[in-house]
């Protein structure tokens, strides 16, 4: 296939040009080495991602994060309550390993850089769509890691609603990345196979290389690094991010390691663990959570609770994780009335969703599903640690349960509404 | 009749039934943006954006910077690297630098720009005002961090450095061992030279 006024034998000056790429570190080797990184790493990235789809239970209430897709939501399971750091692990990972491969991400696009400027542009029709999956997928790449890395910072510099926009360009990144990998599996593999090949190395490797461009910079600059340098500086810098992550998701002695996790803890001795959100940001004000303040509980009939009333329950303790979706997550001794006690006061004795409102004005409306309302664990906590809830930590009355995101424990809680599954 | 597909598409149809596999799910993605709330073209400036401001903005600056960062570098490089590796080192030493600094202020250099490319938003107090009013803490304390990370990084490196030299200045292995010492992970590697010699067989004729 030949394009009109496009000679393929004599492309244009500059980065068309094979001798206009210069670092000899280019190479099938090193792309297929951060390749093989990022095979193993994405697909991580991926299923803990779509995993935290189902975790927000978007068949219920006003849970969901957009329009349903149908066949591609598979909700096949039911968001489980066990093990209880679920969500906090999945999340962990996802945040986590997704930090630790933006650098892999960065030097595997750097390593194909020459391809952007192939010559001729287009070969064959087959060339032509493949191109085409290749913006999808780098757009789409760059598109998940930035919005991704930008929101655990508090940034939402965003016309859009992030969570909807990030779940979607997933399958856009999911479709581009599983037809990069089924097309290009066989070459990083020979890619593999070339490692300790001097001749690689050198100017001679566009000998070794089959196809009509190489990576290999037919005229190199001279060494100023080694690939083997190159890789462990990529991978120290893998290592700085792993670590931001992880010691967010793992928290107790390791938290100060976190020196870019946004988070921030509100109180000292029992109230010292992080939360997203202060009570001032969330507009709560004294007066909204004073004497005044009653629960307002809907089954088969309303009741009204002061948290006066709410103590004088059977109170229940529990070690639970608060799992952030930013990927950070603290488990603490939380106290406090089962939500089930409270569905059988209102009268609903079958499985029932609960839907908790919170004192926080435009805060989000959360419904837990039938498992989590059923589970021993789950919790109106009153308590924390021995003492009262802060103001910070969601006083008078906040919601925990086992395994769900973060933002599905609502703080500063006004009312629940607990409807019975229809059977 | 394959045959024929071949020479019309270029790539056997394996290869369009994967890539109509990749355009249908990406689709699917659209479709869900679009019906979801907010703003559609946003979403769609956003993701090419994206792609522009990594391929056209931020791979060339930094390919210029290390240009022009390691222009002298290059240069003593270029100008040794026709010389087998023991004479190039033997001439560095000659000149009272045994071992290079390249990479001693390149790695800590790069670890701290993806730092800031990766941290920027809390670095830069892009959230500010409502980062603060959100968490209740300056966002400052993230600049000092990220200096304070950068500069330990500068002090491990240039400590790594000092030690380099001085192994290289007393020489304790002679011979063919200079590029074993130090950080060896951090130099060219015996096999990667930089210029394959002219005469070498099976070498393509240079273009």
């Amino acid at each position: 296939m030949r394009l009109p006024g496009v000679d393929p034998n004599r492309p244009p000056p500059g980065p068309f040009r094979p001798d206009f790429w210069r670092s000899p570190l280019r190479g099938r080797w090193l792309t297929s080495v951060l390749g093989l990184i990022l095979l193993i790493g994405i697909p991580i990235v991926a299923i803990t991602g779509l995993i935290s789809n189902v975790a927000y239970q978007p068949l219920l209430g006003a849970n969901s994060i957009g329009t349903n897709l149908s066949p591609l939501d598979l909700y096949v399971f039911t968001w489980p309550t066990r093990p209880v750091w679920l969500y906090a692990l999945t999340e962990g990972l996802h945040v986590t390993i997704g930090l630790a491969l933006f650098p892999v991400l960065l030097a595997k696009l750097w390593s194909v850089f020459p391809r952007l400027f192939e010559w001729p542009p287009v070969r064959s029709p087959a060339h032509a769509l493949e191109r085409i999956s290749l913006v999808l997928l780098v757009g789409s790449a760059m598109f998940e890691f930035l919005s991704g890395i930008f929101v655990t910072q508090f940034y939402y510099p965003f016309p859009f609603f992030f969570t909807s926009a990030h779940y979607f360009g997933a399958w856009v990144f999911i479709g581009a990345f599983g037809a990069h990998v089924a097309l290009k599996f066989g070459t990083m593999r020979r890619g593999l196979r070339t490692r300790g090949d001097v001749m690689e190395a050198a100017g001679s490797g566009a000998a070794l290389e089959p196809g009509p461009v190489s990576l290999t910079a037919v005229s190199p600059g001279p060494v100023t690094m080694s690939r083997r340098g190159l890789l462990g500086t990529v991978g120290a810098g893998s290592l700085l991010l792993l670590v931001q992550g992880a010691a967010g998701a793992i928290g107790g002695p390791f938290r100060f390691l976190s020196l870019f996790g946004p988070h921030t803890n509100p109180g000292s001795g029992p109230l010292d663990f992080p939360i997203t959100e202060t009570a001032a940001a969330a507009q709560i004000t004294p007066a909204s959570v004073g004497d005044a303040w009653r629960l307002e509980v809907v089954g088969k009939q309303t009741l009204r609770f002061s948290r006066e009333q709410l103590l004088a329950m059977p109170q229940h303790t529990y070690d639970l994780p608060v799992a952030c979706t930013e990927g950070w997550s603290t488990t603490q001794r939380w106290t406090g009335v089962r939500l089930r006690d409270l569905a059988t006061l209102a009268g609903v004795h079958e499985a029932a969703t609960v839907t908790s409102d919170s004192v926080q004005p435009a805060g989000y409306v959360v419904t837990l599903g039938s498992e989590q309302v059923a589970d021993e664990q789950s919790l109106l906590a009153l308590r924390v640690n021995g003492i009262d809830l802060s103001l910070d930590h969601g006083f008078p009355a906040r919601v925990i349960s086992p395994a769900v995101p973060g933002t599905h424990c609502t703080k500063w809680v006004s009312g629940m509404q607990f409807s019975p599954v229809p059977a | 009749m394959i045959r024929r597909f071949r020479s019309l598409y270029g790539a056997s149809p394996l290869h369009l039934l994967v890539l109509l596999a990749c355009f249908a799910l990406a689709g699917a993605g659209v479709v869900g943006w679009h019906l979801s709330p907010g703003d559609f073209r946003g979403v769609l400036a956003w993701f090419v954006a994206a792609l522009l401001a990594h391929d056209f903005v931020l791979l060339p600056l930094y390919s210029l910077l290390d240009r022009i960062a390691f222009s002298r570098a290059r240069s003593e490089a270029v100008a040794g690297a026709d010389e087998q590796p023991a004479a190039a080192n033997s001439r560095r030493r000659a000149l009272g630098i045994p071992v290079s600094a390249v990479p001693y202020v390149r790695v800590p250099a790069l670890l701290s720009a993806l730092l800031l490319i990766t941290f920027f938003p809390l670095i830069a107090r892009r959230a500010s005002a409502a980062f603060e009013a959100t968490n209740g803490v300056s966002e400052q304390v993230y600049l000092a961090r990220w200096l304070a990370v950068t500069g330990v990084m500068f002090a491990l490196s240039a400590l790594a450095y000092a030690f380099a030299m001085r192994r290289a200045r007393q020489g304790r292995d002679p011979g063919a061992g200079p590029r074993r010492r130090g950080r060896p992970w951090l130099r060219p590697r015996a096999g990667v030279r930089s210029r394959t010699p002219p005469s070498q067989p099976g070498s393509p004729p240079a273009p």
